[in-house]
């Protein structure tokens, strides 16, 4: 960039950082599922009934906030018996913040809450 | 579909939206909409040709899609169940310690850990388990007292039960949930025939 250039101001938005922050939880060893909320699943039932946009990266489990140049990025996971529940959620949030922060420049804190335990 | 606010041969009207060749654009939807069959004028115009076909094909997929029976997923009540039951529970839960922040665990999913690993044992079955924090400071800030109900065996050594049911529970706080587990109290609520597995001794079933 020249001096003569005009600065660039970069906005992301909740959706953008939903996405990347679901997609990268979804690979930690251990992760069964994300659990969506209410909202979440509804609409997640909804969109199998009446079809929806497969090409959308899904968001569900994830809720984000961003405000300015930090964003706050809570989890919800399912797991399965034989995965240490704490070692697992340390791995999610060292995984989803070192993702988000890559992708996007944000100072990023991750809240997981490991929803459900598999048994079988 | 061309619309603008010109003139037309019947007057000029600017408060209405006209098509390209001036004509009222709502009245050529009305007589597409009604089907009612195209003028001489309408025959010709490219206009009136893309207002009519714009009202038939929203007549056609809104009467389809009325016409058609939706058919949810056999699924679809225990998902929409397991999120309002997730939901009703949202402050129902432990927390873990973690160097990123803050991370949390379903109280009702650790206590089925906790069942099922008991449930396991040779002679025992769980009833019923309860976790509590007590949220003190220091190294002991995540600390878990547990208490745990269950139904053993008719015949078996309930103090040696006691110990095995002690020792499962601690070290399956600590290597399956990530609890650490300061006290097991255990409540041997029933006892079970030992040739009817799953049957109580007075013919109790299982919750």
């Amino acid at each position: 960039m020249t001096e003569q250039d005009p600065p660039v101001h970069l906005h992301v938005g909740d959706a953008v950082v939903a996405r990347v922050a679901a997609h990268r939880a979804r690979l930690v060893p251990g992760v069964v599922a994300l659990r969506p909320d209410l909202p979440q699943a509804l609409l997640g039932i909804a969109g199998t009934v009446f079809g929806h946009d497969r090409s959308r990266l899904p968001v569900d489990g994830v809720s984000v906030t961003v405000d300015g140049p930090s964003v706050e990025v809570a989890v919800s996971v399912v797991t399965r018996l034989g995965h240490n529940c704490r070692d697992l959620a340390v791995a999610v949030q060292r995984d989803v913040a070192a993702e988000v922060r890559a992708y996007t420049g944000l100072d990023v804190t991750v809240r997981v809450t490991v929803a459900d335990v598999l048994l079988d | 579909m061309a619309v603008n606010g010109g003139s037309s041969a019947d007057g000029p009207d600017d408060s209405v939206p006209r098509l390209g060749c001036g004509r009222d654009a709502a009245l050529a939807w009305d007589r597409a909409a009604a089907g009612t069959a195209p003028d001489e004028h309408e025959r010709d115009c490219p206009h009136c040709g893309a207002a009519f076909a714009d009202a038939r094909g929203l007549d056609a997929v809104v009467h389809r899609m009325a016409s058609e029976e939706l058919e949810p997923p056999s699924s679809t009540m225990d998902r929409v169940m397991a999120a309002v039951l997730t939901e009703l529970r949202p402050h129902d839960l432990l927390t873990l310690p973690s160097p990123h922040g803050p991370v949390r665990l379903s109280r009702p999913a650790a206590a089925a850990v906790l069942r099922h690993v008991v449930d396991r044992m040779d002679g025992l079955r769980a009833r019923s388990c309860r976790i509590e924090q007590l949220g003190e400071a220091g190294a002991q800030a995540h600390a878990a007292d547990v208490t745990i109900s269950v139904t053993a065996r008719f015949g078996i050594d309930l103090m040696s039960v006691t110990a095995r049911v002690r020792q499962m529970v601690i070290a399956a706080g600590e290597q399956a949930l990530g609890v650490p587990v300061r006290r097991v109290d255990i409540d041997v609520v029933d006892l079970f025939g030992a040739d009817l597995p799953g049957a109580g001794l007075f013919g109790e079933e299982r919750p």
